[in-house]
């Protein structure tokens, strides 16, 4: 399933799978804020974006296809609103928004097929992001396929029953009735999760593994993101 | 409406993000100070609940079905502080792992979907669950999803997104569908819920003062309503003392929004179609 392919693709060990969590969400927004100012029709500017993500992400041995291949996920909505543009008569502002949500996309998903959620929740803490809201976010990723996989068996289930079939208000009775019982089931659920990790020790927080301190490479990885993308944006 | 990277303005998302991180630190330790111990997995599975629930497909209309959104419930069984944190976790999440709105964007996303969402869909259920239960629960639904909309669709347009006028009005028609369809949904959840435990769907604090969630409805819309009129009427009335009320032209033009609605419409189902079946795969 779609969750297992980042998660592979987290766990490898290139050099840029090695580098701090932190420098790399650093780097990550630079990028972001960088592209985010590059004006409309600048395209060796654009082209030099994606020689820069398809260079990063050959370094971090991620396959190229699959990574595009996941970032085009935005382009229907961009690709509905550039046709609008272009219509409006804007044409290089409507390849200017594919272009930009096309290669945000690779970026985050640069950031997140390097490091896990583990590592970058915990550069998030520290830069003082709530710590209610770190822990939601891993509790949510964590059973997000658990429950979707209840979600889709239920429905399976109900679909052989025949809930398919009959009237439309009794297949939309039907279907609350099984938004119900997901939500009795998830309710369940987290009432045990929290009775097993009461059992285990819990106190309020996750433990991290003591995280590797910020490193010269780490420095130097953030200074060289930021020349290239300085660079680009300037000289472009 | 997710917004992705690159279709807002610097000064809009940067505005946003930096009136959503004070926003979002104050929901956490509201949420924090109101939530025991027992309800921090609860919130995460929660979270994860909305995610799989979107996948139960409601039948409304010919031939068309919609699903769950699930803004107000959240609101309606959390209350509202912890609904805007799970909401924002699922943003970031749908974020950065699901290439679904952007990072710069997520701020504006937030505010439109966690903050302002998440109290579109609360206060009127706070307002009038004493008068009628039922109606209570549909406009919460109902409202939640319009106004996160026609927020997203403002913040466009201040952005300097041009749509053909035609296209405006179709998609806030869209818009308006949708929310009717989130608020039925919403009150036949809210009723499935309750009969398996009227327990899971507590009453809104009877302490809180009803005016006071009144004003802030009220607020609330004129924010969301002056947003979207000051974003599309500057092209409204160009239009109007540039070429005054040709017969043709509007003609032209309602042509043109209908074929860009149907546009809109076959590419949103294609790519749904695309997106589940790569799920279900």
């Amino acid at each position: 399933m779609h969750h297992l392919v980042i998660d592979r693709w987290s766990r490898g060990s290139s050099p840029l799978h090695q580098r701090d969590p932190r420098a790399k969400l650093a780097a990550l927004l630079v990028f972001l804020i960088v592209l985010s100012t590059t004006p409309p029709g600048a395209q060796a500017a654009f082209a030099a974006y994606a020689a820069l993500l398809i260079a990063t992400a050959s370094l971090a041995r991620l396959p190229i296809r699959g990574l595009t291949g996941r970032a085009a996920l935005v382009l229907p909505f961009s690709a509905t609103f550039a046709l609008l543009t272009w219509w409006s008569g804007d044409s290089l502002r409507a390849l200017a928004l594919a272009e930009k949500s096309f290669l945000s996309g690779m970026a985050a998903l640069l950031l997140v097929g390097t490091t896990p959620l583990t590592g970058w929740t915990a550069a998030l803490e520290s830069w003082r992001v709530p710590r209610m809201l770190i822990l939601v976010i891993q509790f949510v990723y964590r059973y997000l396929f658990v429950i979707a996989e209840q979600a889709q068996r239920m429905r399976w289930a109900a679909l052989c029953r025949g809930s398919g079939m009959g009237s439309k208000t009794g297949r939309f009775r039907s279907a609350a009735g099984l938004v119900g019982v997901l939500f009795a089931r998830s309710w369940q659920r987290a009432d045990g999760i929290y009775h097993a990790m009461l059992a285990r020790g819990f106190h309020g927080r996750f433990v991290p593994a003591a995280p590797a301190p910020f490193g010269t490479s780490d420095a130097l990885f953030f200074s060289a993101c930021l020349a290239g993308c300085l660079a680009i944006r300037l000289l472009l | 409406m997710h917004i992705p990277d690159g279709f807002l303005s610097t000064p809009v998302w940067g505005t946003l993000d930096v009136v959503s991180a004070p926003a979002v630190a104050w929901v956490a330790r509201r949420a924090q100070r109101d939530t025991q111990d027992h309800r921090i997995p609860l919130l995460g599975v929660m979270g994860a609940f909305v995610f799989a629930a979107q996948m139960i497909n409601f039948p409304v209309g010919p031939g068309t079905s919609g699903h769950l959104v699930g803004g107000a419930l959240l609101a309606i069984v959390l209350g509202p502080a912890a609904a805007s944190l799970v909401l924002t976790a699922i943003l970031v999440l749908q974020a950065l792992i699901f290439q679904d709105g952007g990072v710069l964007a997520l701020g504006a996303n937030i505010f439109n979907m966690a903050l302002v969402g998440v109290a579109a869909g609360y206060l009127p259920y706070r307002l009038w669950v004493h008068q009628s239960r039922s109606g209570a629960i549909f406009a919460a639904g109902a409202l939640s999803v319009m106004t996160s909309a026609c927020l997203a669709l403002g913040q466009l347009l201040i952005s300097g997104l041009r749509m053909p006028s035609g296209v405006l009005w179709a998609s806030l028609g869209l818009f308006l569908v949708n929310a009717l369809m989130e608020g039925a949904i919403t009150v036949a959840a809210v009723r499935a819920i309750e009969r398996l435990n009227p327990a899971w769907v507590t009453g809104p604090r009877p302490a809180s003062s009803r005016t006071l969630a009144g004003v802030a409805l009220a607020a609330l819309l004129l924010v969301v309503v002056g947003t979207l009129v000051a974003s599309a009427l500057p092209d409204g009335i160009q239009r109007l003392t540039g070429q005054g009320l040709d017969s043709a032209a509007w003609s032209q033009r309602t042509i043109a929004g209908l074929g860009g609605l149907a546009l809109i419409f076959t590419l949103c189902y294609l790519g749904g179609k695309l997106i589940s079946r790569r799920r279900s795969a």
